[in-house]
């Protein structure tokens, strides 16, 4: 045996090998259970989250989690300060067993570490403002200068989405200068560090109006080898029991955080039941939430069955974000935006040809000064842009009916008859020009009720030409808030960040439905050619 | 409010708004020249007597037609990026012309049809019906001024937003009524003269070539 002391050397490197790789591949669990310490590694520069107090001890948000985890555990706990450049590589390193350190969800940081679902709190983007003029919605902001900071993930995507004049600035603080000195009308800021701000009474005048946008879940990290482990179901039951028992506002309340939408979401999605009683949110047999408990970016085709299973899966093989295809709520607002264009567009030819057919009727009245009078009226009309009158109804004249006799109108209503105006204005005069072609054949010609189809006949192209144009400037409803198919493609453009594909789909079908409306006009041209010719 | 408190207010903000108006004015004769160029390019291919072309014109000539504007402003707005790179340099593509580009559509489609039907009356040698594309040019504009307005909705500076600007800064209820109200006089003082004298403009051609008024 004397022979071969390198063989024996290398089966003992061998043995030490798989031994030393045994022990790591041990459970982390058992780990942090003989050791009787559980280390966590959190943030010290993010107050109220994770900050330092007087005596230089880590406390926030974030240590009483970790101190809530030591206890179920029924260990000691440790807590480490990291930073968000070195928490990821102290979790690879070991030298902490988990990170609670404002880290957001996102399918790349999935590929280095494991991250618990569901999240235990969110993070999004907030426009900071001066309280006025006041921001109702971030539609507001649309080709507003906006300030923001480097480097933030959502500058890009809110850019996009809502089409923002963005000014980035360096730092935080050059950003806060620019927007005190009203260089930007806001200011695009993580919410949760805004939070921490409001402590220092400069900012105490400053507003955060809109709802946060592009949430970001923060989830507990693990090493990348816990995928699956007893210690990763341990904590994800952790964190969904804080949101079923509501657990997680108190803490939240406790560090006087403004109360997240967020939380409030998950506790009613967690607490949620079924029709038999079972809590929807209960795990599946292969030890994973149910798709709807989890967040939806993060789902992958495999998660997911049915027309979902396709769409997800058209997005991962081609880029092509369809969640009008595979997202029930996106689906529905898409749907219903087409049905309320549809409605616009039947209310708004009908409408102008009523607009139309009456101007021209009033004219040919015979009553003295009328005729001159509707003739300036459709002028007038015709040269009012219908933006500016949806405008002037809406908010000018609306508002004085509302503080003088409390009535309301819905939007909807108000385009059908601004639109209707315009264009009916320009079928009086078509009209009207029919029938002084119509004078000149029969000198004894009057309009009537019963002259109108030949008038119509008459200036025919003209009058189609005015309907498909009130047809195509349906969109405009948007610009009050109704939920028409503009409206609805912008919010989803808002919500998924698919401007390719959303507003492709807008344009297409819009065309359709004026290809459509122009179809059914020739169709009636040529069917009914004796219209008019008694 | 007063009549001079909301003539006041008008008076001091009138050149900021009548700077939104001069580009109303700018965005629309752009769209007007990018619309007319490629139109006539369009009308010029469907009189070549090339068929395959001629047909593949009078397709982009029917396409252009059903192109809603106010749908292509969102659609250019979202999808042609904010800034663009061209050999190493950064170029701002500026709003403006993203709602240039969007009204030209609707130009092509008008100056395809009409410039056509031009072309068809001068190779007549009707020279006074061929002449009846200016006025009716003349009068797409204004169609295309009142339709500038929309750009707003983009973030364009012209005269609406300006309008919403001077609301927001002023505050007030009955402030929206007067600031929209005078904004529209614009449209009508710029629309109205010159329509008028196209109008004569039409009915003087219109009579030498001896066609009753339509």
């Amino acid at each position: 045996m004397g022979r071969c002391p390198g063989f024996r050397a290398a089966c003992l490197l061998v043995l030490i090998v798989i031994m030393v790789g045994r022990e790591a591949q041990a459970d982390r669990l058992d780990l942090i259970q003989k050791r009787g310490t559980l280390i966590v590694g959190v943030k010290s520069d993010y107050p109220p989250f994770g900050m330092l107090d007087a005596h230089g001890r880590l406390i926030g948000f974030e240590p009483d989690l970790a101190a809530e985890l030591a206890r179920r555990l029924g260990v000691g706990l440790q807590l480490v300060a990291v930073t968000s450049t070195n928490r990821l590589q102290k979790l690879e390193e070991g030298a902490v067993d988990m990170v609670i350190a404002t880290l957001g969800d996102s399918p790349q940081r999935r590929q280095i570490a494991t991250l618990v679902e569901p999240g235990y709190y969110a993070s999004g983007a907030t426009a900071v403002a001066p309280p006025t003029p006041r921001l109702s919605s971030w539609t507001d902001l649309r080709g507003k200068k906006v300030c923001a900071t480097q480097g933030a993930y959502f500058n890009r995507p809110m850019a996009q989405r809502f089409l923002l004049d963005l000014q980035i600035f360096n730092g935080t603080r050059d950003a806060r200068l620019a927007l005190r000195d009203g260089r930007c009308v806001a200011w695009l800021y993580d919410d949760t560090s805004f939070a921490g701000l409001l402590a220092d009474p400069e900012w105490a005048n400053y507003e955060t109006p809109l709802p946060s946008m592009m949430i970001s879940p923060w989830a507990i990290a693990l090493s990348a080898k816990e995928q699956g482990s007893r210690l990763e179901q341990m904590i994800s039951e952790a964190v969904a029991d804080w949101h079923r028992s509501a657990w997680l506002i108190d803490v939240e309340k406790r560090w006087g955080i403004r109360p997240s939408q967020y939380l409030v979401e998950m506790r009613a999605l967690w607490t949620r039941r079924q029709a038999d009683g079972g809590l929807l949110c209960a795990r599946l047999e292969n030890g994973n939430w149910p798709a709807e408990c989890r967040h939806k970016w993060l789902l992958k085709s495999a998660d997911v069955g049915g027309i979902q299973h396709f769409g997800l899966l058209l997005k991962e093989q081609t880029g092509l974000n369809m969640t009008i295809i595979y997202d029930a709520y996106d689906r529905l607002l898409f749907l219903r935006g087409l049905w309320i264009t549809l409605q616009l567009m039947v209310a708004c030819i009908a409408g102008s040809l009523i607009v139309g057919c009456l101007g021209a009727l009033a004219a040919e009245s015979g009553f003295p000064g009328v005729r001159t009078c509707v003739q300036m009226s459709a002028a007038l009309g015709r040269m009012t842009p219908p933006l500016l009158l949806i405008y002037l109804v809406f908010f000018g004249v609306g508002h004085i009916i509302v503080s003088r006799f409390g009535w309301t109108f819905d939007g909807a209503s108000i385009v059908i008859v601004c639109l209707s105006t315009y264009t009916g204005c320009a079928i009086v005069s078509a009209l009207l020009e029919a029938v002084s072609v119509l004078k000149e054949q029969q000198p004894d010609f009057r309009l009537g009720w019963r002259e109108l189809p030949q008038a119509l006949r008459l200036s025919y192209a003209a009058v189609v030409a005015s309907l498909v144009n009130v047809v195509k400037a349906t969109g405009m409803a948007s610009v009050i808030a109704v939920p028409e198919l503009v409206s609805a493609a912008t919010a989803i453009v808002a919500e998924q960040g698919n401007p390719e594909v959303m507003m492709n789909v807008l344009m297409i079908t819009y065309f359709l439905l004026v290809t459509t409306v122009v179809q059914i006009f020739n169709y009636l041209e040529r069917r009914i050619p004796e219209l008019g010719r008694r | 409010m007063a009549a001079a408190e909301i003539a006041a207010l008008l008076l001091t903000w009138t050149p900021f708004l009548a700077g939104g108006f001069a580009w109303n004015i700018l965005i629309s004769l752009v769209a007007m020249i990018i619309g007319t160029i490629f139109g006539a390019l369009l009308a010029w291919l469907r009189l070549s007597g090339h068929t395959p072309l001629a047909h593949a014109s009078l397709v982009v000539t029917e396409l252009t037609r059903n192109i809603p504007t106010f749908v292509f402003l969102f659609y250019l707005a979202f999808l042609i990026p904010t800034e663009f790179e061209f050999s190493g340099q950064i170029y701002a593509f500026p709003v403006w012309l993203k709602a240039s580009l969007a009204f030209s559509v609707a130009v092509i489609g008008f100056v395809s049809d009409n410039l056509l039907v031009a072309l068809q009356h001068r190779e007549r040698h009707n020279h006074a019906a061929a002449l009846l594309f200016i006025p009716s040019w003349t009068t797409y504009l204004l169609i295309i001024v009142m339709a500038s307005s929309t750009a707003s909705v983009i973030g364009v500076g012209e005269i609406v937003s300006r309008c919403n600007i001077v609301i927001a800064a002023v505050g007030g209820n009955e402030t929206m009524l007067w600031v929209y109200t005078y904004a529209i006089c614009y449209f009508l003082v710029f629309c109205f003269p010159l329509n008028w004298a196209m109008g004569c403009a039409r009915r003087r051609l219109l009579t030498r070539v001896g066609v009753p008024a339509l």
